[in-house]
């Protein structure tokens, strides 16, 4: 039988389906408390993301954090409302600029340092391994990275949070200078609240969930050698980038997409 | 010697033991397997199943004229104990690749059983069943009695923790020093103090050769001490089956012996059914108390040792003497 224009739809469709079985399975080892066996695998994990990630990510952020807050400044010099920059950062930043660069770096270092780890341990019979001494490999590797994404993220993404802002502060504040710290604050918490940093919060964990998910099954999942694993690390990395997209599309359509949640424009 | 002058000892030698052209004309007459095979059957007497009852690539492996099974005499000679793992008709494909096609055999309890074979013949195919990473597609394989197949997760679990399996490389936890690779089993399924465990796992890197290795990275260490690694850590928790993937493969021959005295001194010390996989007939001939021929996904002829090495079955013959020529080819 000859192969269809519908074979490759059916194959990403399959392939869907498959990544959705073993996320529902990793997720349930969690929440049924089996990757607390393995807590100090767990703690080990959380340990490899802080020293692995944690500067990676920050820096990044305060690097976002800045060219937003120069932008910030001299577009709103520019309209004539210099007071405004902290708009920029409050708005801009916390919603859109931070989820979507905190979803990259996880999809860029994480995820394929996952699937490069864990796909490594499968041409290696490291996983078949664990499983003939008697341990679900399935919650050894991937529940136990997941747990950790959990435990240590929300804290590193908030930090990041506040580099951002931190940065953005001292462009618009520090080096532009045409606005007052006060001014600047004036509308910096003018333009958010407390459940706009916990929605933003949620895009980004959203994010992160996928990404260590994808990254666990296309490692765990990896066959045919070293070639294999690179190529189950570049299919991870393109799924990723379409599914921090995704996730940012829809956390902003369900978040802000009926209220803008600002003293203007709504 | 030429080929024409081995080839016709060989035919010689056949026709003398089975009063059967081993070798007959090559036919180009245009029938199909499953007659071809059934004529082949008929000659040898040893099996009569169609053709078209077995798989193509196993065919493919055949020579023309002959019955795939036609060596296969399904000779299971008595060990004089009970089966630690039973094979029970055994079928496992991967795709349209047929690796074992109606398995049956046992391993004895309390005894270093070999598994020899033609590379590609489903070895460690057969090593994954027993453990569970392998289901059969028909079929049991039983440990201890229990059907592994029909065992709900926690149960394969926890009957996995009665193996110890040294893989093709060791499978080191390359995250891990040799150390806690040989302590992670203890660790993971005992409540022993690290003192104890500190006590054992020396124990066991010293029985293989390791003390002196303990910090060492996997990545540090030759493919000889990777394998000895692997051999403490599956030994660590006193499993009473031991499955060895081609322990002696990429090892010299001297290291392969001392790996070979190794596992009858650990074997003399714990007992237990030790499943050895191996191309090597040395070995199998130091170690084996107990081999299992296999070929093309069956059992060929499996018994004692010292009986299989006299067997009178020309494939088993050939294939613990090494000799070129014979009823396994290039095919």
């Amino acid at each position: 039988m000859g192969s269809s224009w519908l074979d490759v739809p059916r194959d990403w469709m399959a392939s869907l389906g498959d990544i959705a079985k073993f996320s529902w399975r990793v997720m349930a080892e969690v929440f049924q408390g089996r990757a607390l066996h393995f807590f100090g695998e767990t703690l080990r994990q959380a340990g490899i993301l802080i020293l692995g990630s944690a500067i990676v990510i920050w820096g990044m952020a305060f690097i976002l954090g800045l060219t937003c807050g120069i932008e910030a400044a001299y577009f709103n010099r520019a309209l004539g409302a210099p007071a405004y920059a902290g708009f920029f950062s409050a708005w801009c930043e916390l919603r859109e600029v931070l989820p979507y660069a905190f979803g990259y770096m996880m999809s860029a270092k994480v995820g394929t340092g996952l699937v490069a780890e864990i796909g490594a341990m499968r041409i290696s019979d490291e996983i078949d391994a664990l499983e003939v001494m008697g341990i679900s490999s399935l919650t050894f590797l991937c529940s136990t990275r997941l747990l950790a994404a959990w435990i240590v993220l929300p804290f590193m993404y908030i930090a990041a949070v506040g580099a951002g802002f931190f940065a953005s502060y001292l462009a618009v504040v520090e080096q532009i200078g045409e606005v007052s710290s006060g001014g600047y604050f004036l509308i910096f918490w003018m333009f958010q609240n407390p459940p706009d940093l916990l929605y933003s919060t949620i895009k980004g964990m959203a994010m992160a969930t996928v990404i260590v998910l994808v990254g666990c099954y296309y490692g765990y999942t990896a066959g045919g050698g070293p070639v294999g694993v690179g190529t189950a690390t570049a299919k991870s990395m393109v799924l990723n980038t379409v599914l921090v997209h995704v996730v940012g599309m829809l956390g902003t359509q369900v978040f802000w997409g009926t209220n803008p949640r600002a003293p203007i424009g709504g | 010697m030429s080929d024409d002058q081995r080839d016709n000892e060989y035919i010689d030698e056949v026709e003398a033991e089975t009063g059967a052209d081993p070798v007959p004309e090559p036919v180009a007459d245009g029938r199909s397997d499953d007659a071809r095979a059934q004529e082949a059957a008929g000659r040898s007497g040893m099996t009569s199943e169609p053709a078209d009852q077995i798989p193509a690539n196993i065919l493919d492996q055949t020579r023309e004229g002959e019955h795939p099974y036609q060596w296969h005499e399904g000779v299971n000679r008595e060990h004089g104990s009970t089966d630690a793992v039973e094979f029970i008709d055994v079928k496992k494909s991967f795709g349209r690749n047929t690796v074992l096609n109606g398995l049956n055999f046992g391993i004895p309890e309390g005894q270093i059983s070999m598994i020899i074979g033609p590379s590609g013949t489903g070895k460690s195919v057969c090593i994954k069943h027993m453990v569970g990473l392998l289901y059969p597609d028909e079929g049991d394989v039983l440990v201890h009695g229990v059907s592994v197949p029909n065992m709900a997760d926690d149960d394969l679990f926890e009957m996995r923790k009665k193996f110890g399996v040294l893989f093709q490389d060791g499978a080191l936890f390359g995250s891990m020093n040799v150390f806690d690779n040989v302590a992670f089993p203890l660790r993971q399924h005992t409540d022993k103090g690290e003192e104890e465990i500190g006590e054992i796992c020396n124990r066991r890197l010293r029985e293989v050769g390791l003390a002196g290795a303990l910090d060492k990275m996997p990545n540090e260490l030759s493919g000889g001490m990777r394998k000895r690694a692997g051999f403490a850590r599956a030994l660590v928790l006193d499993p009473q089956i031991v499955l060895f993937d081609e322990p002696d493969s990429g090892l010299d021959p001297v290291r392969t012996a001392l790996l070979c005295e190794l596992i009858q001194e650990v074997h003399a010390e714990n007992g237990g059914a030790y499943v050895v996989i191996t191309h090597d007939i040395m070995s199998a001939r130091r170690v084996a108390d107990y081999l299992a021929v296999l070929w093309k996904g069956r059992i060929v002829e499996s018994g004692p040792a010292s009986e299989l090495f006299n067997s009178p079955n020309q494939f088993v013959r050939q294939f613990l003497s090494g000799e070129a020529r014979g009823p396994l080819g290039m095919e």
